[in-house]
């Protein structure tokens, strides 16, 4: 039994329903800072106990091995995070009015239910349970979109309501398929669905089974990541969401997503070998970062360009893990990195929206002189995006560079391609809102909203500085157990 | 068991599948709104009997509850919640559509032989029991899924969602022998959520966009 993971499912839970109890607020804004500390605390134990016993499980509910407390970590650090920039974010709100005190309430709720979703679905054993708690993120990320309730955001909630739950009913049958050939070597009962079990009679699953769930799954968990052609909803609902939910949605949902596919790879690579699942993810992530590339050059609205700067990186990632073996280090190293740049990206965006109430690129400039710490966010998250040093982004595309020229020179060369396009695009835009002279006036923020988006933003940078260019021991331990899941990939000896 | 029980229960539960595919088309065919909810009623009420018969034939208990959820929840209680929204919203029919009803049927006609194709190689694999009802399950998540695209009114795209889950219920109860009991009952319970999360959202949108029609989603484009 870990108390530690038990803490990290269940301090959102406590929080989101006190935060809909209790109405005051004050007291929501204390009860939201204690559940960061618990999450902060709760995500570096379970990972302190991975690193030292290998896996740590509840009474067969809750497993949690490498990959894991590596999205434990992610989602446990950037929701923290999300949720100190959320109280100063959704306060500046309420004290402009646009917000009562009762959806002020509301939001948290809503705001906990979907972190504690995303940190149940990680740290779940059965891949069945799993998706329950993916699909209960989905719904709560719904109602979140849609929470500014205007034209755009109803919109934007609608089509990724109806996405998503298509999505996410293919990735169910993906499951059941699963079943359907693990229950002959199992029996029909749970052990037919937890994914430690899955992995160790893998080798006797029926292939063709196997490869039709595989595809399901990687087409529904793929419609929630983003990746293209299933990504139309994802522009929409990160520019339309409220703020702090765009940073969520982009650094801890898609990351979730993406762990559900690694998940079911696990289990196809030891069935019929990593070249089926590796290809088919392969074409998807070059796929994504060409749409990506591609719209980035063509952006009017800030929150819209970091969004789809967030198609780009899943697909880097994406890519990463369907070459295996060096990949799928860089791949895990991109997730972490990108997840803890977009929010910052997100935490800047959000307060020169609250500045200038609109979303129009053209008209932002001068940020690093006007709005400092909306500048910086920018400015650091941006050279981060796009994969500078001496930010970890820039380690994980060059080893993802070296891993796929080791594998298929081919593809080396269209990824290089398209992600200098990227690289091009986005940078541009970045320097240009951040530096020159500040074109409008706009509402100052008030002083709560400064103190608490600048811890955010200060935490963030300072992590994504401090693990920079080099990757920590504990970190490094972590992402070689991770390797070990996957094997050696595409780039074993041929 | 004996063989003849065990040949005429394979050819009952082939009977009910073969049902709920039926009225997959019917669901296609049909322009008014409220017809399409009693349908979608009518094929959730093949799905508990198929699902029932399965817990009957192999004596897996469990799924006697799923049958029973799938009476109250799919059968009385999302019937009456989009009653209701139709009711409020003032819609009867469906005039205008992306595919019209020939070319839509021809296309799920397509769809079933497609899911026959797709799960060909695995249908071996299965329980002698319930062999067929794999194929029929993804053919009818792709005719739900083909109704979500084919209809421009939020009420019918929730239909076609729930057609989609029914599929998903049949594959994993019939073809699956059920999932285990929590499984079923979360996902129960997600459904339920989504329907209600998918009712509020098109109410929302008749108060501000004055329409259920998703074809005037237009404001959100590249």
């Amino acid at each position: 039994m870990s108390w530690p993971l038990v803490l990290l499912v269940t301090a959102p839970v406590i929080a989101g329903l006190g935060s809909l109890l209790v109405r005051q607020r004050r007291v929501i804004e204390v009860l939201q800072c204690a559940k960061v500390g618990a999450m902060l605390a709760a995500a570096a134990l379970v990972a302190g106990q991975v690193i030292a016993a290998g896996e740590v499980s509840v009474e067969g509910f809750l497993r949690t091995d490498a990959l894991s407390a590596w999205l434990d970590l992610i989602i446990g650090f950037v929701g923290s995070t999300g949720t100190l920039y959320a109280v100063g974010y959704m306060g500046e709100e309420m004290d402009r009015t646009h917000l009562s005190s009762r959806r002020y309430s509301q939001f948290f709720c809503l705001f906990d239910l979907y972190l504690a979703a995303m940190l149940l679905a990680v740290n779940l054993e059965n891949i069945a349970i799993m998706w329950i708690a993916i699909e209960g993120s989905t719904l709560s990320a719904a109602l979140l979109i849609g929470f500014d309730r205007s034209k755009a955001a109803l919109e934007a909630g609608w089509k990724y309501i109806i996405l998503s739950s298509v999505g996410i009913s293919l990735a169910l049958f993906g499951t059941i398929l699963v079943y359907y050939s693990s229950e002959h070597v199992l029996g029909v009962s749970n052990e037919a669905l937890r994914w430690s079990q899955l992995y160790r009679v893998a080798e006797g699953l029926d292939p063709g089974a196997i490869k039709v769930a595989f595809i399901f799954s990687l087409i529904g968990y793929g419609t929630k990541a983003g990746i293209a052609p299933m990504h139309t909803w994802l522009p929409d609902a990160h520019a339309e969401a409220p703020t702090p939910v765009s940073a969520m949605l982009s650094a801890n949902m898609l990351t979730l997503a993406v762990y559900a596919i690694l998940r079911f790879k696990a289990v196809t690579d030891r069935t019929v070998g990593p070249e089926f699942s590796g290809k088919l993810i392969i074409g998807l992530a070059l796929l994504s970062l060409a749409v990506s590339a591609t719209f980035i050059l063509v952006q009017r609205d800030y929150k819209r360009l970091f969004a789809y700067s967030s198609i780009e990186h899943i697909g880097i990632a994406l890519l990463g893990f369907g070459i295996g073996g060096l990949g799928v280090f860089a791949g895990a190293w991109h997730l972490m990195n990108h997840a803890l740049a977009k929010s910052t990206a997100f935490y800047g965006a959000g307060l020169v929206f609250l500045r200038y109430n609109h979303k129009s690129l053209d008209r932002v400039t001068g940020l690093l002189s006007q709005m400092p710490i909306a500048g910086t966010a920018i400015l650091v998250a941006g050279v981060a995006l796009a994969g500078m040093p001496p930010f970890g982004l820039f380690t994980s595309e060059v080893l993802i560079a070296i891993g796929a020229y080791r594998a298929k020179p081919e593809v080396t060369y269209v990824f290089l391609s398209l992600l200098t396009l990227a690289f091009v695009t986005l940078l541009y835009q970045v320097l240009r809102m951040t530096f020159g002279a500040p074109g409008e006036a706009g509402t100052a923020l008030g002083r709560q909203c400064r103190i608490f988006t600048s811890a955010a933003v200060g935490i963030n940078i300072l992590l994504l500085g401090t693990i920079g260019l080099h990757v920590p021991p504990g970190l490094e331990a972590l992402l070689a157990s991770i390797m070990k899941i996957f094997g050696g990939g595409m780039e074993a000896p041929r | 068991m004996s063989l003849l029980t065990q040949h005429l229960g394979s050819q009952l539960v082939d009977l009910g599948s073969a049902l709920l595919l039926l009225t997959c088309f019917a669901i296609v065919a049909q322009r008014r709104l409220s017809a399409c909810v009693d349908l979608f009623a009518l094929q959730s009420v093949f799905l508990a009997l198929t699902a029932a018969l399965v817990a009957f034939l192999t004596g897996i208990h469990h799924i006697y509850i799923a049958a029973a959820l799938t009476i109250v929840i799919k059968v009385v209680v999302i019937p009456r919640i989009l009653k209701r929204v139709i009711e409020r919203l003032n819609v009867t029919r469906e005039l205008q559509m992306n595919v019209n009803v020939p070319t839509g049927l021809l296309v799920c006609g397509g769809l079933v032989i497609l899911a026959f194709f797709i799960t060909q190689p695995i249908i071996p694999l299965g329980f002698l029991l319930t062999r067929d009802s794999l194929a029929i399950a993804l053919a009818i998540i792709l005719i739900g899924f083909f109704t979500m695209i084919a209809r421009k009114k939020a009420v019918t795209q929730v239909i076609g969602f729930l057609v989609m889950e029914n599929g998903l219920f049949l594959g994993a109860a019939a073809a699956a022998y059920g999932m285990p009991l929590i499984v079923e009952l979360g996902v129960f319970f997600d459904v339920l959520v989504g329907a209600l999360i998918i009712g509020i959202y098109s109410h929302r949108l008749q108060d501000t966009f004055d329409s259920v029609d998703t074809s005037k989603l237009t404001t959100l484009k590249e």
